[in-house]
């Protein structure tokens, strides 16, 4: 796994290490004149947890949508397992095994929580349109084996008694771990989240942090984390990477990002101390 | 394209070691799988069998009339349920399939019979080759139809709600415009020999006075089994990956297309079976006794009638769209004296509706949701309550 | 020659009536951002109470409404416009009021849907008998057909005329300096800088202390009033007038709507360039190619743009955010 050591963003192209799984290379956009997101890079391993922060408009998420098809990037590379991910539409990039849950809760209302992971979970069924009419013994034993796979992923995360209920009714923290749930379900290599302690109270953000470990260490994902709460970030990822107005300004382990001139200047103009989080949206 | 593998896929090994997640072993048997998987369309054509026979002689040619027309407007209610209430998409055009492929079906078994048999009156009796022709006819029609949703749905891949609306009325009026530069029906079979190919273009489907002669095939049968042939397969397709897929499209589209569903795919393959069922709705139509075929048909006043029945009944609720097919085909025959405010009431009820309930009579859910019932090992559904804030044991009051 | 300059002539006149009718659906497109089906029916509303208010003052002032060679003063004319300008804001203005107001945070599709519900309630509601009938009436002349000019083409036996009427000349110069007044208000006015403050961000524009509600309904009334004059104008050119639910009314729609997507929903100008453009796609096409397939070359030049230029030829297409 090599992240690269220095803390000045780097502009030139390197190899494609085999240990990365994930290899995003000098990716840039920019809508209309504004250049959203520039120069961006990062070396993602295997099972790697990775923090990416920024002031609010730094372009984050941009770069979430740049990872998964959303938006196409203007320049530069990416890269999953060494494989090339080029002009792809949104669902095939989650098929070929990047996922991602939102900033702002996407989960489909008007199904219910069992569906939306079933929903999730089906992108790998092979059967097609008439084998689903004909309700043929191929089809319903992938379905069977879908839904299976589905309650166990919600007993995992202890939300299997709430199966049958609308997403839009659960409380907001199981929405949130919902959303999870849901992007785990597609079965991925690698997992953005896109704020995912947002509006959680100190005890969830706890219980968060050791889940995301703990889904790094059981599903053999690579995690790409978005947070502003500073405490979280630094206490479980390995890296972090500093956005601010697009360009990366700073990379590196948890102690060397704190203590950066630019980081506490981007985000505040003064000090910043560790204790202090800045409140989610 | 091909997944680069995972090392560790525990959750799928998971799934063999949990036990206690299965649920009812549907995996038992070829034969009985079959058989339940043709269930339904023994019923169907056992219940159509029975309406047809009887039905006449119980209630008079008037009633077994209406409950025609009601077969036909609930596979248009449903058929175009898939598109509107499914996938969220708004296509006020339905209609214009249905009279494309009912002008297709009416073609081919207007024509044919006079190929085959030298005329177009009806014939053989009850499943006989006539019968069949019709059969095959409808599905003629259905096809051309379901191309038509194909190249009406291409466009739906790049608009929105409103666009999409106005194209897919554009459609209906488009086809109307064509129906009626068609030339005149050929009268008779040596007309049809003697004038060989170039009298078929424009196609002799009459024009702006209607298609006249087409023989009377539909019958209560033929009606009543295609209808539960349409019922199963939008419940089968509702209750199903695809359906599932479909109803993420309508929910929100960029988190559809972040879970791996193709969007493009499920919205034309709405637009398809949608329009596919319609037109052979519009076969039935057309050999309906009494019907003259007519390129107003295809307009977007008959198409607004089944919007009204889709928003009355809820999108994505197949009964209740059957239940607001049937009212709104029936009420009109019985209240004819009140005819002229009739759209005005349609109107009314549409405003209301959007203002104080617009997730139509059963919202997302079916008939058999309003009443309580004990968790079962039955594929869920959605719970009736839309913002409970505890969660609760029973999935269903 | 001279047919291309009798068509060209017509698809300026009918140009006009497009655009004045398409201002309507882009301006409450732009504050709203929904189709407003209903729109249409207020241009049949225009015509037919035109109609119905001509027939009762002239036999008032002595004159017979259904021959055409009495033609009553111009004054007759502006009178009627105007009343029927102003029945129509009103009914446009009370629309918004009960049926719109309520749905303003509502899904769009279900806006959409009542819409359709209203446009169907105005139909039916003007066909019945005690308001205008079912059966196609004749306007009558309200302004002399008398010839402005005339251009001789060709000579002798093979002379034909080209012939610029009095009432073209109306319709074009009237829909004109209408819709100049309208882009005077939009962009020389503070009330139409709040006009377009709403259109860009309703929430904001309500902080900033712009009286959104108010705005709106003026929106709605300012659509209706110009689709009353342009119902007007097209049954004076046209005075064999079908019923109100008839499908002609709702292509004339159909086809003014076309334009405000053509030229960019939303846009002002784009609405009046968009409805030129129809204009003289219909025309032409109608004369050049085939009469018949009149409302198809509308329809699918909306299908070109809508693939092309999704936007519109003046607008700017809008990202959604992820």
């Amino acid at each position: 796994m090599n992240t690269p050591a220095s803390t000045t963003a780097s502009t030139g192209t390197p190899p494609i290490d085999s240990g990365v799984l994930l290899d995003i290379n000098s990716i840039g956009i920019s809508f209309g004149g504004l250049k959203a997101v520039q120069d961006f890079s990062l070396q993602l391993p295997a099972a790697g947890l990775f923090g990416l922060i920024g002031p609010n408009g730094a372009g984050k998420t941009t770069i979430f949508n740049l990872l998964t098809g959303v938006y196409e990037p203007d320049s530069g590379e990416i890269h999953l397992a060494s494989r090339r991910l080029f002009n792809r539409q949104p669902h095939e990039i989650t098929a070929a095994g990047i996922a991602r849950t939102f900033q702002n809760i996407r989960l489909f209302p008007d199904l219910s929580v069992l569906d939306n992971v079933r929903l999730a979970g089906q992108l790998h069924n092979q059967q097609g349109l008439l084998s689903t009419l004909l309700r043929t013994r191929g089809y319903r034993r992938e379905e069977q084996l879908l839904q299976e796979k589905a309650f166990n992923l919600l007993e995992i995360f202890e939300l299997q008694d709430r199966a049958h209920e609308l997403a839009s009714s659960l409380s907001y923290g199981h929405q949130r771990k919902l959303e999870i749930v849901r992007a785990l379900a597609t079965n991925p290599q690698v997992l953005l989240l896109d704020e995912p302690a947002a509006g959680l109270n100190p005890q969830e953000k706890k219980l968060l942090a050791q889940s995301i470990q703990q889904i790094r260490d059981r599903f053999q994902v690579a995690v790409l984390l978005i947070e502003h709460d500073m405490p979280l970030v630094m206490e479980i990822c390995e890296n972090i990477i500093v956005l601010d107005h697009g360009n990366t300004i700073c990379r590196g382990t948890p102690r060397e990002v704190q203590n950066d001139e630019r980081v506490i200047a981007a985000y505040l103009g003064s000090g910043l101390t560790d204790e202090e989080s800045s409140p989610a949206a | 394209m091909a997944k680069a593998p995972n090392s560790a896929q525990i959750w799928t090994s998971k799934t063999n070691a949990a036990g206690s997640a299965s649920f009812s072993d549907r995996d038992s048997g070829f034969v009985r799988n079959t058989l339940a998987g043709l269930m339904p369309f023994a019923v169907g054509i056992a219940m159509a069998s029975l309406l047809h026979f009887l039905l006449p002689g119980m209630v008079g040619l008037y009633y077994s009339r209406i409950v025609t027309d009601i077969g036909i407007a609930i596979i248009m209610a449903v058929s175009l349920n898939i598109v509107n209430g499914m996938t969220g998409q708004f296509s006020i055009g339905h209609a214009g399939f249905m009279t494309l492929g009912g002008y297709m079906a009416a073609f081919t078994s207007y024509y044919g019979s006079m190929c085959l048999w030298g005329n177009t009156e009806i014939h053989g009796g009850f499943l006989g080759t006539g019968e069949w022709l019709f059969v095959v006819s409808c599905i003629v029609g259905g096809l051309l139809a379901a191309g038509a949703g194909y190249v009406v749905g291409l466009p739906s891949l790049r608009l929105r709600g409103d666009y999409l609306a106005i194209v897919t009325l554009g459609f209906g009026e488009i086809i109307r415009v064509i129906l009626q530069q068609t030339g005149k029906v050929i009268e008779s079979a040596e007309a049809l020999k003697t004038g060989g190919l170039s009298q078929m273009i424009p196609p002799p489907v009459g024009g702006a006075l209607g298609f006249g002669g087409v023989p009377k095939y539909t019958n209560l049968f033929w009606v009543f089994t295609i209808l539960t042939v349409t019922l199963v397969i939008a419940y089968r397709l509702k209750r199903s990956s695809f359906g599932r897929g479909m109803i993420s499209v309508r929910e929100d589209e960029i988190a559809a297309q972040a879970m791996g569903v193709n969007i493009a795919r499920q919205k034309v393959l709405a637009f398809v079976i949608a329009a596919f069922f319609a037109g052979i709705a519009g076969g039935l139509f057309a050999h309906e006794r009494g019907v003259i075929l007519s390129p107003k048909d295809a307009g977007f006043q008959r198409s607004f009638d089944y919007v009204i029945m889709t928003v009355l009944g809820g999108r994505g609720s197949i009964t209740g769209v059957m239940l607001a097919a049937g009212l709104l085909t029936a009420l009109p025959e019985f209240l004819r004296e009140f005819e002229q405010y009739r759209l005005i009431v349609y109107a009314l009820l549409l405003i209301f509706m959007m203002l104080v309930r617009p997730q139509g009579l059963l919202g997302i859910h079916e008939i058999w949701d309003l009443w309580p019932r004990r968790r079962t090992t039955l594929p869920p559904t959605a719970s009736l309550m839309h913002s409970s804030t505890m969660p609760s044991q029973e999935s269903k009051r | 020659m001279s047919d291309f300059v009798q068509t060209l002539i017509t698809a300026l006149a009918i140009g006009s009536l497009y655009a004045l009718i398409a201002l309507g659906y882009t301006m409450v497109y732009g504050i709203l951002k929904f189709i407003n089906f209903a729109h249409s029916d207020i241009v049949v509303l225009g015509a037919w109470s035109s109609y119905t208010l001509a027939v009762r003052i002239l036999p008032w002032l002595g004159l017979d409404p259904h021959n055409p060679a009495t033609v009553p003063p111009f004054w007759v004319a502006a009178v009627v416009m105007l009343a029927a300008m102003v029945l129509c804001g009103v009914v446009g203005f009370a629309i918004e009021r009960l049926a719109y107001r309520r749905l303003r945070r509502a899904p769009r599709l279900n806006v959409l849907i009542t819409a359709i519900g209203v446009s169907l309630l105005l139909q039916n509601v003007g066909q019945l008998n005690f308001v205008f009938g079912a059966s196609p009436q004749k306007m009558p002349a309200l302004l002399p057909s008398w010839e402005l000019a005339s251009i001789a083409f060709g000579e002798g036996e093979s002379a034909r005329r080209v012939v610029i009427g009095l009432i073209d000349v109306v319709i074009f110069s009237l829909a004109t300096t209408l819709m100049l007044m309208m882009q005077y208000l939009v962009f020389h006015t503070k009330l139409g800088v709040a006009m377009r403050a709403v259109s860009f961000n309703t929430d904001n524009a309500a902080l900033m202390g712009i009286p959104v509600d108010r705005v709106v309904s003026f929106t709605f009334v300012l659509g209706s009033v110009l689709a009353a004059a342009a119902g007007f104008l097209y049954v004076m050119k046209y005075p064999s007038m079908n019923q109100p639910a008839h499908a002609v009314w709702v292509l004339l729609g159909l086809k003014a709507f076309v334009a405000a997507v053509i030229g960019g929903i939303g846009n002002v100008r784009g609405a009046v360039l968009g409805g030129f453009v129809i204009a003289f796609v219909e025309q032409f096409g109608a004369f050049y190619i085939s009469s018949n397939y009149r409302d198809v070359y509308v329809f699918a030049l909306l299908i070109v743009i809508l693939l092309v230029k999704p936007s519109g030829l003046l607008g700017s297409p809008v990202r959604e955010k992820v």
